[in-house]
């Protein structure tokens, strides 16, 4: 299993989706921290290095990174099946379970890996405004980035760090079910539209109050929820994730190639 | 006799309602070359995909080794298999860097082993480049490279001329035939039908999902013809004679086919002390070609209409 992972990790950085998505992922940033018209347009004057990643964090996590979350993650298949690569593959001694499980925990760390990576992209953007002590908020707390008083950098590393690791998880039942998409229409441009589909789709559903704190969607929202308020929201996405996972293989399993 | 290596029993195949392969039932066996010929739509390509595990039989059974390629994946690590024309590959990387990637998937196999298929594929010169400028052909070896590297004792090739010059047509069929010679079962599906008859050992001719012939080749080669004083005489002579397996007449000739190809020789003998002309004894080059059409028009089916002797095929 360990060799399979090791394989996934290696064909990661030649996906085309990848070095796109790197390359947004850096913009994504620095747009934030060097946008002349920022206070113009948004009403916003940044203060500290911190709110750099908090407005990342908050823009990205509106659309662009379950979009490229689910690219990636449809990408993972869909390039082996459009290269030809997956019956090779399957021909040899790897049971299909196995290799797709190495596919499941490689599309589980890749919403890591889109997240953090803008978090370094946005601490390096940020720099030129300090990570020191600030009056305001980053933008992930208590008020906002308005703030109440003085932010030590301490409270202020933590806000970012804590939003970001959730943002990550509640991405990986999106990445999970692009996967699983794929592996049902064996296609990665079908496999990450119907996600998107399933998630604006799913985001409607909010009409319904009872429905509503259960939704996918709801929980990409977790990020910003009070520490006391996550307990729910970390068993849902898990319960979505390990979903995903299981059916995918289930699909995977029975498919013919 | 050896066990079959690989081995389908009334194997049954529908996609949707709409059955692909019915009833099928065939053997190979360790050192023989089987080819499955048949028009485009046959079922050729879904049989070998049966066979090697990539889909599951909607009846029947298969036994690929003694196991059941579906529920024991670890059957396959006695298979090399090539089921994708052109042979598939990730682009982005070298000939040797998929070779090596597929090794480790296969369990592992030493460097020098695959710098030797490489070398054997005619593909050392290229081997660092990456796979993404191979031309069809040069991907169809690599492919080829990929299947032996692991010396499996079954062989599963699907349409491995394809895209092929000559020189790399002749070089698939040599490794074809040593794999072969060294106790490979080999299963390969194609539409050359003419090398065929050179390095396989049995035919069998698909049309509809079904098999409706098998040709043993073997038997094939140590046929002859011969012509004589008289034919029926003949005939008659040879079907007593321990070391002919048939004899018969066909177009005013005798036809005979030895069980034991040494014994050539006593032909004459046979046929002298009986007071029968011998005038000229040649072998009877099996016409594969020729035989697929009329096989082809007696089924009756689709490509009946277009299975007209002498037409490329």
């Amino acid at each position: 299993m360990g060799m399979l992972i090791r394989l996934e990790l290696s064909k990661w950085f030649h996906l085309s989706s990848v070095r796109f998505s790197l390359v947004l992922l850096v913009l994504l940033p620095a747009m934030w921290a060097y946008a002349p018209g920022i206070f113009d347009v948004y009403g916003v004057f940044l203060v500290s290095g911190y709110q750099v990643p908090a407005l990342s964090l908050l823009s990205g996590m509106e659309f662009l990174f379950p979009l490229l979350v689910a690219i990636i993650a449809a990408e993972l298949l869909g390039s082996e099946i459009a290269f030809g690569t997956l019956r090779a593959t399957l021909l040899r001694p790897v049971s299909r379970a196995q290799w797709l499980l190495a596919k499941v925990l490689v599309a589980t760390l890749m919403p890591f890996f889109v997240v953090f990576f803008v978090l370094a992209v946005s601490i390096i953007a940020g720099l030129f405004l300090g990570f020191g002590p600030f009056v305001g908020g980053t933008g992930l707390g208590a008020g906002g980035l308005a703030g109440q008083g003085v932010t030590t950098a301490a409270a202020a590393s933590s806000e970012v760090l804590r939003a970001y690791a959730i943002a990550a998880f509640s991405l990986v039942p999106v990445s999970l079910l692009a996967l699983l998409l794929t592996t049902v229409f064996m296609n990665a441009a079908s496999g990450a539209l119907a996600t998107l589909g399933l998630l604006i789709v799913s985001s409607l559903f909010v009409v319904f109050p009872w429905l509503s704190s259960y939704l996918l969607t709801t929980q990409l929202n977790a990020y910003q929820f009070p520490f006391h308020e996550l307990t729910t929201p970390l068993i849902l996405i898990a319960v979505y994730a390990i979903l995903f996972a299981v059916v995918a293989v289930f699909v995977f399993e029975r498919k013919d190639f | 006799m050896p066990e079959p290596a690989i081995e389908t029993v009334n194997l049954f195949k529908q996609y949707r309602g709409r059955p692909v392969v019915r009833d099928l039932s065939f053997t190979v066996r360790p050192g023989e070359v089987y080819a499955l010929v048949g028009p485009n739509g046959a079922g050729k390509t879904t049989v070998i995909r049966l066979v090697s595990g990539l889909a599951y039989p909607s009846g029947g059974e298969v036994r690929l080794l003694g196991g059941d390629p579906h529920a024991d994946g670890s059957v396959r690590a006695g298979l090399g298999a090539m089921v994708e024309a052109p042979a598939a590959f990730y682009p982005y990387l070298s000939g040797r860097g998929n070779l090596q990637l597929q090794a480790r998937l296969a369990g592992g196999v030493a460097e020098e082993r695959i710098s030797e298929v490489l070398e054997l594929m005619e593909l050392g010169a290229a081997s660092e480049r990456k796979v993404a400028v191979y031309s069809l052909g040069m991907r169809q070896r690599l492919g080829v490279a990929a299947a032996i590297m692991n010396d499996p004792d079954v062989l599963i090739l699907d349409e491995p001329a394809s895209g092929m010059d000559p020189l790399s047509l002749h070089l698939v069929h040599r490794v074809l035939r040593e794999s072969a010679s060294r106790g490979t079962a080999v299963l390969i599906s194609t539409h050359h039908l003419e090398e065929v008859v050179s390095y396989c050992s049995r035919v069998g001719i698909m049309e509809a999902g079904v098999l409706i012939d098998e040709v043993d080749l073997r038997k094939r080669g140590s046929r002859y013809r011969a012509r004589v004083s008289d034919v029926h005489a003949a005939v008659a002579a040879l079907q007593v004679q321990p070391f002919v397996s048939e004899a018969f007449s066909r177009d005013k000739e005798l036809v005979f086919t030895l069980s034991d190809v040494e014994r050539l020789g006593y032909v004459s003998v046979v046929l002298g002390s009986n007071g029968i002309g011998l005038f000229e004894l040649t072998p009877d080059v099996f016409n594969l070609r020729a035989y697929y059409y009329e096989r082809m028009a007696r089924s009756g089916g689709r490509t009946a209409q277009a299975a007209q002797p002498g037409v490329p095929g």
